[in-house]
């Protein structure tokens, strides 16, 4: 692969649930190193794409491409090989609330561990430092012994967050990753993404409903409403009209997603 | 009435035996009233054998359902195949009772207390690898997602996922089965799967009531004491 092939590639990609079209003739492409933010009303189709660049979901129509590989021709085990180096931080986190912090932050090492390893660590944890670092920079550095049902929602953010740094990927994928945040913290956690990615080259993709972050830290902009793309430009190109007519409120169809 | 006539015929009584076995009866209960507690050190070896039998029969089934029950969870199982065929393998152990397994294995490998251990271990794998596999259904799907996105194999998500997340149920449905393992380890003796159930059986044979009673009283007060130990247990987890 070499460094101007985009890491992923989305050709005429739709995407349903039953007879509900989440997603309508989508054609991405997303090079290394980019920062692009997915903005769009609630319902647009956000995570769902999100959802399909990770591989688990497959496209009801149209390819798919990560790293030059059609996912949809991948066998298990080279799909797997594919989504070790994606991480992602779900809006719902996810996190196993039962076990303490460090075994969730060390479940970001799955893909690359042995099974042995993996049982190993659930008892006497496994790369104290790594998860110990990555707790750190997202500023919680006291609780990686604590159990993970003990901790705000804010909490479990950065937790969720620090899972993909112990997970080291290619690529973050992050669902609002600061949606219970305070603006500060928000702040913080998205210097600290923009960070990493410029030091690291990690391409980042995140979907905000924080437009004005949205802008001061991405380089591209892609607005999605009802499953289709209505503009993909750089940050510095997106206007007030765009914005105001991608979260636009219609009168005669409210609804969310398109019925066909 | 003809009806009642009708059975009496069958069963070769009549109501004069009926009567007179009364007193009998009364002879025969006052026995269990004076238990004989003279080989009390060996009664409560025999229970505690019993009980050995209740909990090894018990640590087998979470050993055997540790590994089906993820296969089993239809929503985390490796391969829809594998799924049914685990189910349906919980089902069979689940149908063949216990008691059945007992002599099976008794005359497979002789008296004592391993036969025992594995007719209930594997019973009860059945109840066991069942309830957990529900339960592993009832996690948030988003939490395997999480893991499967990571490039999470699948033993690895049952370790990190399934597990942490229905522990609180793992622990109430073992002291449960635990429960229930201690009451048929007694009976199970009686078909010579070792314990205090072989005893209390060769009690009986020698019209020893005086023991037999002694043994009953040994098995009901180890019952009812386990019942509130796991009540207790059950109620501190959750
Ligand atoms: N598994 C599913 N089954 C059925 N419908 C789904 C499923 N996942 C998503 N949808 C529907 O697809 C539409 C888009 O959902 P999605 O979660 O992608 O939106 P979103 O842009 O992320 O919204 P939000 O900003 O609220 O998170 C919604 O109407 C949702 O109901
Ligand atoms: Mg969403």
């Amino acid at each position: 692969m070499s460094g101007t092939d985009p890491i992923f590639e989305l050709k005429h990609v739709a995407k349903r649930f039953g007879k509900s079209r989440v997603l309508a003739n989508i054609n991405l492409q997303i090079l290394a190193g980019e920062r692009v933010a997915l903005v769009g009303p609630s319902g647009a189709g956000k995570s769902t794409l999100l959802g399909l660049l990770n591989g688990t979901q497959l496209p009801s129509q149209g390819e798919v491409w990560v790293f030059g590989r059609n996912l949809a021709r991948l066998s298990p085990s080279q799909l797997r090989q594919v989504q070790r180096r994606i991480g992602t931080i779900y809006q719902q986190l996810h996190l196993v609330d039962n076990l303490r912090v460090i075994h969730n932050l060390n479940a970001g090492h799955l893909g690359r561990w042995s099974l042995f390893k993996a049982v190993v660590s659930l008892f006497f944890p496994l790369e104290v430092e790594t998860a110990a670092q990555a707790l750190f920079k997202v500023g919680i550095p006291e609780k990686l012994y604590e159990r993970t049902d003990q901790l705000s929602g804010g909490q479990k953010q950065r937790v969720a967050l620090a899972r993909v740094l112990v997970q080291n990927p290619i690529v973050i994928l992050a669902d609002e990753p600061i949606s219970s945040l305070d603006l500060g913290r928000s702040r913080e956690i998205m210097d600290l993404l923009r960070d990493m990615s410029e030091q690291t080259g990690q391409t980042l993709i995140i979907s905000l409903h924080a437009i004005e972050l949205a802008l001061s830290h991405c380089q591209r902009i892609i607005g999605l409403r009802q499953g289709r793309i209505l503009f993909d430009v750089p940050a510095p190109e997106v206007l007030p009209e765009m914005v105001e007519a991608l979260y636009r409120i219609e009168n005669a169809r409210t609804e969310p997603i398109q019925k066909i | 009435m003809v009806l009642t006539w009708l059975t009496t015929v069958n069963l070769e009584l009549s109501f004069q035996s009926v009567i007179w076995g009364f007193g009998d009866i009364i002879d025969y209960s006052k026995q269990y009233l004076s238990p004989n507690f003279s080989e009390f050190l060996k009664y409560v070896k025999l229970m505690g054998q019993t009980l050995a039998i209740a909990l090894w029969g018990t640590v087998l089934s979470l050993i055997v359902s540790l590994i089906l029950s993820p296969l089993a969870a239809k929503n985390i199982s490796p391969h829809p195949i594998i799924y049914q065929i685990v189910r349906e393998l919980l089902n069979f152990l689940r149908a063949i009772p216990d008691l059945v397994l007992a002599l099976i294995f008794v005359s497979a490998l002789g008296l004592g207390p391993l036969p025992g251990l594995l007719a209930l271990g594997l019973h009860t794998s059945g109840f066991l690898g069942k309830f957990f596999a529900e339960s592993m259904e009832r996690v948030k799907p988003g939490i395997y997602e999480a893991l499967k996105a990571t490039g999470a194999s699948f033993f690895q998500i049952a370790m990190f996922a399934a597990w942490p997340s229905i522990l609180q149920e793992v622990a109430g449905y073992t002291l449960y089965i635990f429960d229930r393992n201690v009451r048929v380890a007694t009976i199970l003796g009686l078909v010579g799967a070792g314990g205090i159930g072989l005893e209390l059986s060769a009690t009986f044979g020698f019209f020893r009531y005086d023991q037999a009673s002694a043994l009953i009283l040994i098995i009901m007060i180890t019952i009812i004491v386990i019942d509130y130990l796991s009540i207790w247990l059950r109620k501190r987890i959750s």
